[in-house]
């Protein structure tokens, strides 16, 4: 089975489950009831207190473009010659800009996003550290 | 501000994306402001050197070519901002009494700039990228441009014109990088390799290298220093981080919120006592021509989404009804990083001057200055012909 870690720590959550999605780690702050992410120190607003929460792993695409140039962690380009980036808004009020998956033809604002693994970088012994995307979700 | 500061020299080493060294730009340009405010280096009394890319002491290193004086040096850096926020530096020290002559020097080398490599924090390995690199300004720019097609029907014509507008500014600016032998059209532009969708490479900003330097002083040494000619006066200097927005990003932005420009712009225009509608000629962060676009609403120029109107007008254009990026902008000027905001205002105060010669603004009186520097700050100035 393969290994898949997070680049760094304090971003997202990947479970050892490979059936079980992988979560962003956002901040929450009662005092605003706002929530933020990445993790913040303090609340920006109020200057109180946050708590750590898991975000939900789906949103809506709020813009996108699709870029001609390498990949994050690469100095080639990408079979095909590039990549989509978009930014997602999620329920909790928290814009996420990200890479996202697909081809230009297949992006419309508005449309549903699902957050996975972005395995970028493999280790010698197999280990593949994960940045995340987001993946157009299939409506029915 | 405490005291009146004017523009009393200006300089530039012509930007462009050939190798020059650092430090014969920087010399050239701070010969070149020295000369043009019939200064000598003795009398420069505070120093702000803006630079995103060099090594630690380079500027101060650099500054020994123009003098040994004593004079105090201090390196500022605020990403694209850079240039800016140097000569916001200078005119606070001389509007607060720090000094009656302030330079602000700005170089960079977009091309070849070296980046600090990190030591990795224990436990982390080496080649591992950071999740705050996720996105590269280009894709950012672009999202704001798909958004704005969404939301306002703007087309990838007018996004190529205001492109095609900034190309033709440069052509007659000898400090410019991109310097066409001819009128650059619409189907030129959009026919250049793709960078983000929608813009294509000729819609992206000139990356090189140059330096550009400004000296500012109180209106005595302005008054001595004119040599008959008008001077040239900062009636405002702003600069502001991000406040919260809804939907505000945090992890990778590049300028943060649009509406800094807004709310920076509004504190400017306060402080200067004159409104948008009293300016003669505009200088912005043109890094994509989205940018360009959201400014003159954001500037207040014109009201939310009558912007695409003023391109297709031409009024932004030398001899519209308020001309943007008369040097060619971010887009043909080109954006070497520390020296950008100092060459906004070399061409403004000669615009103000009426200078310009082949791309002068026909009775300039007023000008705004725009940057934005990822993390992200927006710096505006306002300078008036007297």
């Amino acid at each position: 089975m393969t290994n898949q870690i997070p680049l760094e720590d304090g971003y997202m959550i990947i479970p050892e489950d490979p059936e079980g999605p992988c979560r962003l780690l956002g901040s929450y702050s009662k005092a605003a009831d706002k929530t933020y992410f990445p993790i913040r120190k303090r609340c920006p607003i109020t200057e109180k207190e946050v708590e750590t929460v898991e975000l939900s792993t789906e949103g809506e695409l709020y813009s996108w473009s699709f870029v001609f140039m390498p990949r994050m962690g690469s100095m080639k380009l990408a079979a095909g010659g590039g990549f989509g980036v978009g930014q997602i808004d999620l329920p909790e009020g928290v814009r996420i800009q990200s890479v996202i998956d697909g081809e230009q033809k297949d992006f419309k604002i508005g449309m549903k996003m699902r957050l996975a693994a972005n395995p970028l970088v493999t280790d010698d012994d197999g280990t593949e550290y994960c940045g995340f995307k987001f993946v157009p979700v299939k409506e029915d | 501000m405490n005291r009146d500061v004017y523009v009393i020299g200006v300089g530039m080493h012509p930007f462009s994306k050939e190798y020059h060294p650092l430090r014969d730009m920087y010399y050239t340009a701070g010969v070149d402001a020295l000369k043009d405010a019939g200064l000598d280096f003795r009398d420069i009394g505070s120093l702000y050197n803006g630079y995103i890319g060099g090594t630690m002491m380079e500027g101060t290193g650099y500054a020994k070519d123009l003098g040994l004086t004593g004079v105090p040096i201090v390196h500022v850096e605020n990403a694209s901002a850079t240039g800016s926020s140097a000569f916001r530096e200078a005119v606070w020290s001389v509007s607060g009494g720090a000094s009656d002559v302030a330079m602000a020097m700005g170089f960079d080398d977009m091309l070849r700039m070296s980046v600090a490599r990190k030591k990795p924090a224990p436990g982390a390995k080496k080649g591992i990228p950071s999740f705050e690199n996720t996105l590269l300004p280009a894709g950012f720019f672009a999202m704001w441009a798909v958004r704005r097609m969404h939301e306002m029907g703007t087309t990838v014509e007018t996004y190529a014109k205001i492109a095609a507008k900034n190309w033709n500014h440069a052509r007659h600016n000898p400090m410019a990088q991109r310097r066409a032998d001819h009128e650059i059209t619409v189907e030129e532009v959009l026919a250049a390799p793709m960078v983000a969708h929608p813009h294509t490479a000729m819609m992206a900003c000139a990356s090189g290298g140059g330096a550009a330097c400004a000296i500012v002083a109180t209106e005595e040494w302005a008054k001595k220093h004119a040599n008959g000619r008008p001077m040239v006066k900062v009636l405002a200097s702003q600069l502001q981080s991000e406040v919260y927005t809804e939907g505000h990003i945090f992890m990778g932005a590049v300028v943060g919120p649009s509406y800094s420009t807004e709310r920076t712009a509004k504190m400017a225009y306060e402080e200067a006592g004159i409104g948008p509608e009293d300016l003669s000629l505009v200088q912005v962060h043109d890094a994509f021509p989205i940018e360009e676009l959201m400014y003159y609403e954001l500037l207040g120029i014109c009201g939310e989404g009558e912007g695409d109107r003023l391109v297709h007008d031409g009024d932004t254009a030398i001899g519209g009804k308020i001309p943007f990026s008369t040097d060619g902008g971010l887009i043909a000027r080109g954006h070497p990083g520390g020296p950008t905001g100092i060459a906004q205002v070399w061409d403004a105060v000669r615009q103000l001057r009426g200078d310009q010669g082949k791309f002068q603004v026909e009775g300039a009186q007023n000008a705004l200055v725009h940057m934005m520097g990822a993390g992200s700050v927006c710096a505006v100035h306002i300078l008036q012909k007297v």
